[in-house]
């Protein structure tokens, strides 16, 4: 018996479930007039997101005061996450709540985070030059992508993160 | 013709209330009367066990139990009365690894937050109008992992055009 003609050691079987769905909903999509409709609610959304973004800035700064006692033989994966859910978190609700220049800092924050090595004392300086930014925004209310005043400061967080990396280049953004 | 979403029942599950009431009013506009929420993958969990749902929309990061968690109970745990449910995830992640993760575990669907109605809505249609096979091998149950890319290859068709050849003269030559 060659390797080729061996009997399969894992099967796997295919299912092809009942389209309950589909059954119900029947056939033709929904018309542009529904989808615009639900759109301008989107748009027209009063709520209030400052409350909201402030709990994840504390849980944010919270875990860059858990990072600081950050030594090798702490979980340095662990580390990186308490401060990169509550990030994740306002780079997702940012946009959904008017403050898209939050969700495009945090965003810019959250792909720092998901490369660097370790979350030394360099790293939690750049964080904080975020955490800092995002509550001017929200101070301010600078909402949507905050016009050229918005740019300059997405340009400035993300040249302190290019010179980060200019001093790690083993670290890649 | 349009699609009608009377009859079709949807478990929202998300720890940010305005969220959910975004979401409630998004389905609501899409025609989608019957709408649960729980605040958490272990509540989703009961309340899935409860009741019947066409379709589970749920957000990742929750406490105690986060939408990965839960979506593993739907498909896998004996007590999930359809492991077969579609489930949208809701994330603000979009890196790849992630979207792995989640589709390792049997989401149908991932849905990068922020998103829009039309986003929302396209996840929804896929499911509906493009569902997927289901797998169950050894040390996986859930959609079948493979995409199939109907697009395809977008550039111009070179050869497309019949090829004209003038043959008489080709032969004249040789």
């Amino acid at each position: 018996m060659t390797h080729y003609n061996q009997p399969r050691r894992r099967k796997a079987e295919f299912i092809k479930p009942t389209n309950t769905l589909k059954q119900k909903v029947g056939h033709g999509g929904l018309s542009d007039e529904i989808l615009d409709k639900a759109q301008k609610l989107l748009e027209e959304n009063t709520h209030d997101f400052e409350p909201l973004a402030m709990m994840y800035l504390a849980t944010l700064m919270q875990g860059v005061e858990m990072a600081k006692g950050y030594s090798p033989s702490t979980d340095k994966e662990q580390i990186i996450a308490n401060m990169l859910y509550p990030t994740m978190q306002l780079k997702a609700n940012g946009g959904m709540f008017h403050y898209n220049l939050v969700t495009m800092i945090a965003d810019k924050l959250i792909q720092f985070l998901e490369v660097i090595d370790q979350p030394d004392i360099e790293v939690l300086e750049i964080v904080l030059a975020f955490h800092t930014t995002i509550i001017a925004i929200l101070q301010g209310k600078i909402s949507g992508d905050g016009g050229k005043q918005g740019q300059d400061l997405l340009n400035a967080l993300s040249d302190a993160c290019m010179r980060y990396f200019d001093k790690h280049p083993d670290d890649k953004l | 013709m349009a699609y009608d979403f009377s009859d079709v029942s949807v478990l929202i599950v998300e720890d940010n209330l305005p969220m959910v009431e975004l979401i409630k009013s998004l389905l609501t506009t899409f025609g989608i009367k019957k709408i649960s929420s729980a605040r958490d993958g272990e509540e989703g969990f009961v309340l899935y066990r409860k009741e019947t749902f066409d379709l589970v929309i749920t957000d990742w990061m929750m406490k105690p139990v986060d939408g990965i968690s839960l979506t593993r109970r739907l498909r896998n745990d004996p007590l999930s009365p359809n492991q077969y449910v579609p489930v949208i995830l809701m994330t603000g992640f979009s890196e790849k690894r992630r979207v792995m993760q989640a589709r390792d575990v049997g989401v149908t669907e991932f849905l990068v937050k922020p998103f829009n109605a039309r986003d929302l809505y396209r996840r929804i249609a896929q499911i509906i109008e493009k569902p997927r096979q289901f797998v169950r091998s050894e040390d996986f149950f859930g959609p079948d992992r493979r995409r199939k890319n109907d697009r395809g290859y977008s550039g111009r068709e070179r050869r497309a055009e019949p090829v004209m050849i003038n043959v008489r003269s080709k032969m004249g030559e040789a």
